[in-house]
């Protein structure tokens, strides 16, 4: 049954990058358009980059050095102090960094990990299905997105303590979901509009349950959008503040973007530490975009427009 | 509930001690009079309406002579009040140290909670370290969901509007074994809402000047001589900048950051003006003069410097004292009101730096010079500031709160020994008691800013005490600011508009 199923081959559209026939490549040619647009791209990333040389930059420095004018690009006296204390369990500092690190990973991968097992179907059935108040209910489920976040926090709050979930990492979870699911259904439902039926129909002659035809035929085609959609996720649990201020007070909770403002006093900010952490911080999110890209960038092209 | 008698109220009845080691510091006064006094001259000699500090009782001699008076036993002074063996829980948020904090701050905090464990082993205390910028918004929030701690420390600025809302627990200074004579009269109107006590003060502060010699001495001025009047200080910056390239006044004008009203309301209120009349004898905060004569005098002032003289970072409009102190550690800054804590943490950077930053650390140390914040045609003043502790209420806090952990706990942060020393380097202690404890004589040697800071009380004025303090100093008095800086309306115009929002506020009350 499986090996019918694989067999139907998937539209020339959807086919990975690698089958399609192989162009010859065009010498490369400078004409002032192309510069000006090379020109442009060089901006946009000295734009991306330089905040985050800086950021290491400042990392390396001491205390002193990094509020010294002019700012030097390059530390005198480099030094990998600040690292060593945020990721060395032994000092209370690295111990509590790497508690707010643990929290994050945990809060953000099962924001992820949940956010996909609602949305993967949540999709498929507004995509596949005709119910009655099936474009109603769809774009009801955008409607939380018109409102900025901050407006939800008292109702939420006295939601998550009425359900006894304040000070618990459930209560971020459960917000996050509410703030991503409706963008990674939306997202996900594009990418099941693009997969015909028809290849869904042909699994179910071969024999193929509807399950099996949406786990061994849709599945697989959407993995860009999956990928994609889990990476959204990730990234907004990974970096909210707000709500992580509001619903977590004990220390032992916290998440990484609060935790960061433990560099900071009202009369002064421990610079280099802020750096280091925030740098730490940006690793994991850095890693999985590029290990991921691929699929992101699919996601993003083929998601987007309808076939 | 039963009142223990107490050591506290033990020692009010024999007050005479007090008056004794009160006779011993006037003999230190008498002969420090004789020497020269410089910038710690004060011309107030009547005890400071506003705040009730004496200032023949609280200068820096006095204080010296004071310091090392008593020794108390903190733990036998608690269990008098809350037994030893006192079982219970309390939640209990707080504006604590952090990674940017002083050494010696986080490691009082540390020892405070090891303290506390130590004096009642069977109350478990939840503390939670807040942010000092998060903290305001995070509790409020947490009221409003029936989530609020049993009992939070706070700003001197906000209990007053928790207050209003029915937030807070009506205390009494006999519950905790205190009295008023303990504390300064402006700390307890800082706790007090329609004739009511709602926290008890835990430490009082005010700021003080400080300048870069070599900057002074690079643009003509003379190096240890403060400027006198803030006419000077627009006047100096001007110079400064004109001769040395860098900024002059450390301006700060940040929207909805305590640092803004903390450095603007002392030149206000020098000048005459106010946010509402709290700079008065006798306030009724109904009407506001922040755009009287003197008010917009003071604000021509900022806009003298930071428009058309240029001598001040461009940077103010966004700048909270953060900026201002990495740019005065830097040499790019020759003067700014600085806070207590600030010298503690200005001096733990420069020990830190290693190489060739060492060298120049220290001679910025070395070039850091303090003194009074300059005065105005009216007055000298500066902000009475501080904090305090209070009890939510059980419906704010969404359960029954244990009052006998929470009294051993509000307790154990007034008692002498920890109201010093969670203030060590940022602030005093508000039981008065702490000034005569050995701790106080360390706390001296130690950090010879304080000098300063503490002769800048008796010019202490304290916010106004309304519910709508924190709107007022931190949304409306930043807003103007930038009205005028940005040119956005006229001086005139921006006082005016901050005054109409004010008095709108005040009408609304």
């Amino acid at each position: 049954m499986p090996a019918s199923a694989a067999s139907v081959a998937p539209p020339r559209a959807l086919a990975p990058a690698r089958a399609r026939p192989r162009t010859k490549r065009r010498r490369f040619q400078v004409t002032p358009l192309g510069l000006l647009g090379w020109l442009f791209l060089a901006f946009l990333l000295l734009f991306t980059v330089v905040p985050m040389a800086w950021m290491v930059s400042t990392s390396l420095k001491s205390e002193f050095a990094a509020i010294q004018q002019p700012p030097v690009w390059i530390p005198s006296e480099p030094s990998l102090d600040q690292y060593t204390r945020l990721l060395s369990p032994a000092g209370e500092t690295g111990r509590q960094f790497l508690t707010y690190l643990r929290n994050s990973v945990w809060v953000s991968l099962a924001t992820t990990v949940i956010g996909l097992v609602v949305a993967v179907p949540a999709a498929y059935a507004f995509s596949r299905f005709t119910f009655p108040g099936r474009d109603m209910l769809f774009f009801s489920v955008l409607v939380r997105n018109m409102f900025p976040a901050v407006v939800f926090l008292i109702p939420l709050f006295i939601l998550m303590r009425r359900m006894n979930l304040y000070g618990s990492q459930w209560s971020l979870i459960l917000t996050y979901l509410t703030f991503g699911l409706p963008l990674s259904i939306w997202l996900l439902k594009g990418f099941y509009d693009n997969i015909p039926p028809e290849l869904e129909r042909a699994a179910r002659i071969d024999g193929a349950t509807r399950f099996q035809a949406f786990r061994l035929i849709v599945l697989p085609l959407s993995a860009p959008g999956l990928v994609a959609t889990a990476i959204y996720a990730f990234i907004q649990g990974w970096n909210e503040y707000v709500y992580a201020r509001t619903f977590i007070t004990d220390e032992s909770k916290m998440t990484m973007p609060v935790g960061l403002e433990k560099f900071f006093t009202e009369y002064a900010s421990n610079w280099p530490g802020l750096m280091a952490a925030s740098f730490i911080m940006s690793v994991p999110v850095v890693v999985l975009f590029l290990l991921l890209q691929r699929y992101f960038v699919q996601a993003l092209t083929e998601g987007a427009v309808k076939h | 509930m039963t009142l223990r008698r107490t050591p506290e109220l033990d020692r009010l009845a024999r007050l005479h001690l007090s008056r004794r080691s009160l006779l011993a510091a006037s003999a230190g006064l008498a002969g420090a009079a004789m020497l020269p006094r410089g910038a710690f001259a004060l011309s107030q000699d009547a005890t400071n309406a506003k705040t009730g500090v004496d200032p023949n009782r609280f200068t820096p001699e006095t204080i010296r002579q004071l310091a090392g008076t008593i020794t108390v036993d903190t733990a036998a002074e608690l269990h008098a009040l809350v037994p030893a063996d006192t079982a219970g829980e309390v939640m209990y948020w707080n504006v604590g140290p952090t990674e940017a904090s002083s050494a010696v701050e986080k490691r009082f905090y540390d020892e405070f909670l090891a303290a506390f464990a130590t004096y009642y082993p069977n109350i478990e205390l939840q503390n939670q370290n807040l942010d000092y910028n998060g903290m305001l918004d995070t509790i409020r929030t947490a009221a409003e969901g029936r989530a609020a701690p049993a009992v939070a420390k706070m700003p001197i600025l906000w209990g007053v509007e928790f207050a209003a809302k029915g937030q807070l627990q009506e205390v009494t200074l006999e519950e905790f074994g205190l009295s008023r004579e303990l504390f300064w009269e402006g700390a307890l109107k800082s706790v007090t809402w329609e004739d009511k006590l709602y926290g008890i003060p835990t430490n009082n502060e005010t700021m003080a000047f400080i300048w870069n010699r070599a900057l002074f001495e690079q643009a003509g001025l003379p190096p240890d001589q403060p400027p006198a009047t803030w006419a000077d200080v627009v006047r100096y910056s001007k110079q400064i900048k004109d001769e040395t390239g860098k900024n002059g006044y450390g301006m700060v004008a940040k929207e909805n950051a305590g640092n803004t009203p903390f450095r603007y309301m002392p030149m206000l209120w020098a000048y005459g003006g106010s946010a509402l009349d709290e700079a008065e004898e006798n306030p009724t905060y109904q009407t506001s003069m922040i755009n009287t004569e003197g008010g917009i005098a003071a604000l021509q002032n900022f806009y003298d410097m930071y428009v058309t003289d240029r001598s001040v970072p461009t940077s103010a409009l966004t700048n909270t004292q953060v900026e201002n102190q990495d740019l005065f550690m830097a040499g790019e800054l020759a003067m700014m009101i600085a806070h207590p804590s600030e010298y503690a943490a200005i001096r733990d950077r420069a020990a830190k730096a290693t190489g060739q930053d060492k060298a120049r650390a220290e001679e910025i140390v070395a070039n850091m010079v303090y003194g009074l914040i300059p005065e105005g045609p009216v007055r000298r003043a500066v902000v009475f500031g501080g904090s305090n502790i209070h009890i939510m209420t059980e419906e704010v806090h969404g359960g029954p709160i244990d009052r006998d952990a929470a009294r051993a706990l509000i307790a154990a942060q007034t008692y002498p020994e920890w109201s010093l020393k969670n203030a060590w380097a940022g602030s005093n202690p508000a039981n008065l008691r702490g000034f005569e404890t050995e701790w106080m004589k360390q706390r001296l040697d130690e950090i010879r800013f304080l000098e300063n800071t503490t002769s800048m009380l008796p010019y202490g004025i304290p916010f106004p005490v309304v519910p709508q303090s924190t709107e007022i100093m931190n949304v409306i008095v930043p807003q103007m600011i930038q009205n005028a800086l940005t040119e956005t309306l006229s001086v005139e115009d921006a006082a005016n508009d901050a005054a109409e929002q004010i008095n709108a506020l005040a009408v609304r009350a």
